[in-house]
């Protein structure tokens, strides 16, 4: 690995510093705005540990989201005296045995068949939402799952009717998933993955079960979407079919190319300039998908780096994809 | 009890027989090499025992093992290595960390996640010795793909036997190369299969003859001929089909 140095440490502990800080200094409404962030930030780099590392481009990432959303919702919802923390693990694990049945369809198939799969999983899982009212709620959605009292873990505790107690919960369990993304990249295992991404056959020939590396990948991903899509769930206190819609599919898609694939860190940045551009844009118009439709054309064309691409160079290994040395 | 042992194998693809019942048995230690016209199915034979393709009709067996139509990483990871005639390496990646995949997986640690690559220095250090050998030691740093050709084709064979197989599989190592870069690879490949049993298929016949223990001869998807260099240089059938007659 690259040595840290000073400058490196400066911005890490001053992005930490304004994290902690935020829900003293920001108002309520921007507290929530950041907490969004947050969350699909961890959204974002699931999606991208799947394009950038394993070169799998999935259309359905958000069926795993949905998962992790709606399991986390029903199960507060229908089992009485469910802890919440137990609720998020459930829609995690949702998200990545999902993630593992689905994947193991899917890594099968290669380029525009893997793709099209996943967009078929995704539009299925969410034909089950849209039509299983008993359930699901259809497109009335789940609301008002998150417990009204103070909920003690010991060290602190969580208050779902405080924004910044959500906001808490959401950036501690998004930094651990984080960090562990961070570091499984630099292990053998992530290895694996950017050699059957660079060159499946030769893989092979060295011993590399290329499926199974593809699999595991796939459930990874999809179990940080599924953390994501709870953590969602929870903050909104609300989920509706379009959690786990193409749209959410798409849009995390965006998020992940405006911010820069390239980057582990790029998806992250691409979350904050998408959830507070479109807050913006759509204050001011009613069409302001169109605009963000334009902006993704211009992006593509023009613009492959994404934002992370206007980091300095000197801050660009802290971005890096990670080198394994 | 030969190493590896291929029975009457065939291979059709959808209707165009490529091989009619090769047999061929290779010996510990045997530096045995396949030569043909183009098109005799040379590539195709190492493509089915590797895995690629599985047989029409036939049997391999590979230490006992019946090998037969099994995916090329089960494969490999019996100790049966291969390199490729077009070369077939990861080009986005350094030469260190090519060479370190092989031995990664020869170590068994395909997936592990403990501890970081950064904290295995015997694989660092192992990865270094194959690296000096194949003479690509001080280039380690750079892309595969942005190294020159005759390097590639070094790490080629660096990745080949970092998996340290008994069996090792070289199709046209010496393939788009001048001759004195053909000599150098004959050298290395004397030199990094010493006591392994070798299985190459080559067009050079300069190659070939300084290497070879034993040559089988594939001619349209049959064995010509098989037996010791001195016998197939002798054999009349293998002259009239390939070899030719030296001028008078």
């Amino acid at each position: 690995m690259r040595r840290l140095t000073l400058l490196h440490i400066v911005v890490a502990v001053a992005i930490a510093a304004v994290l902690l800080a935020a829900p003293r200094i920001l108002t309520v409404v921007q507290v929530r705005m950041l907490t969004e962030i947050v969350y699909f930030s961890l959204f974002a780099v699931s999606f991208n540990l799947l394009f950038a590392y394993a070169g799998l481009l999935s259309f359905g990432h958000s069926a795993y989201f949905g998962l992790g959303a709606y399991v986390t919702a029903i199960s507060l919802k229908h089992v009485p005296g469910m802890p919440f923390f137990a609720a998020i693990l459930l829609g995690a694990i949702a998200g990545a045995v999902g993630g593992a049945i689905i994947g193991f369809f899917c890594v099968r198939r290669k380029g525009s068949y893997f793709a099209l799969l996943t967009l078929a999983f995704n539009q299925f899982l969410w034909a089950i939402a849209w039509k299983w009212r008993e359930i699901t709620g259809g497109d009335d959605g789940i609301g008002g799952i998150v417990p009204k009292k103070p909920v003690d873990l010991g060290i602190f505790s969580v208050d779902f009717t405080q924004v910044g107690s959500k906001y808490y919960l959401t950036l501690f369990l998004v930094t651990i998933c984080l960090a562990l993304g961070w570091y499984l990249i630099r292990t053998p295992f992530g290895n694996t993955v950017k050699a059957v991404k660079g060159n499946e056959e030769r893989a092979s020939f060295l011993g590399y079960d290329v499926n199974r590396s593809k699999l595991l990948i796939f459930t990874l991903a999809a179990f940080f979407a599924g953390v994501s899509g709870s953590l969602f769930a929870l903050f909104q206190d609300f989920v509706a079919p379009s959690a786990i819609s193409l749209g959410m599919s798409t849009e995390v898609l965006f998020m992940a190319f405006l911010g820069g694939t390239g980057s582990f860190f790029g998806p992250i940045l691409g979350a904050a300039i998408f959830v507070y551009f479109t807050d913006w844009i759509s204050s001011i118009t009613e069409r302001w998908e169109f605009i963000l439709g334009v902006l993704f054309i211009v992006l593509v064309l023009y613009f492959h780096q994404g934002f992370i691409g206007l980091v300095p160079a000197k801050l660009k290994s802290l971005f890096s994809l990670g080198n394994n040395r | 009890m030969p190493l590896l042992e291929v029975t009457n194998l065939s291979k059709d693809f959808s209707g165009l027989k490529v091989l009619f019942g090769i047999d061929l048995k290779l010996e510990q230690g045997e530096r045995h090499a396949i030569i043909g016209p183009n098109g005799a199915g040379k590539s195709t034979l190492f493509n089915v025992i590797t895995g690629k393709y599985a047989p029409s009709h036939g049997k391999i067996t590979f230490k006992r093992h019946d090998i037969t139509g099994l995916s090329p990483h089960k494969i490999a990871r019996l100790g049966l290595a291969r390199s490729f005639q077009v070369t077939n390496i990861f080009r986005a990646m350094t030469a260190f960390d090519n060479v370190r995949n092989a031995v990664l997986s020869r170590n068994g640690k395909r997936h592990s996640i403990f501890p970081t690559l950064g904290g295995m220095d015997s694989i660092a250090e192992q990865t270094e010795q194959i690296l000096n050998l194949i003479g690509l030691l001080d280039r380690k740093d750079e892309l595969a793909g942005e190294l020159a050709h005759g390097h590639q084709r070094a790490l080629e064979i660096g990745m080949t036997i970092a998996m340290d197989p008994e069996l090792i599989l070289l199709d046209e190592p010496t393939a788009g190369m001048s001759s004195t870069e053909s000599r150098e690879t004959v050298k290395l490949i004397e030199k990094v299969t010493e006591g392994k049993t070798l299985l190459i298929v080559e067009h050079d016949m300069d190659v070939v003859f300084s290497i070879a223990t034993r040559i089988t001869v594939i001619y349209y998807g049959r064995v010509l001929a098989s037996g010791s260099p001195e016998a197939i240089r002798n054999d009349q059938q293998v002259k009239d089909a390939y070899l030719g007659e030296e001028r008078e």
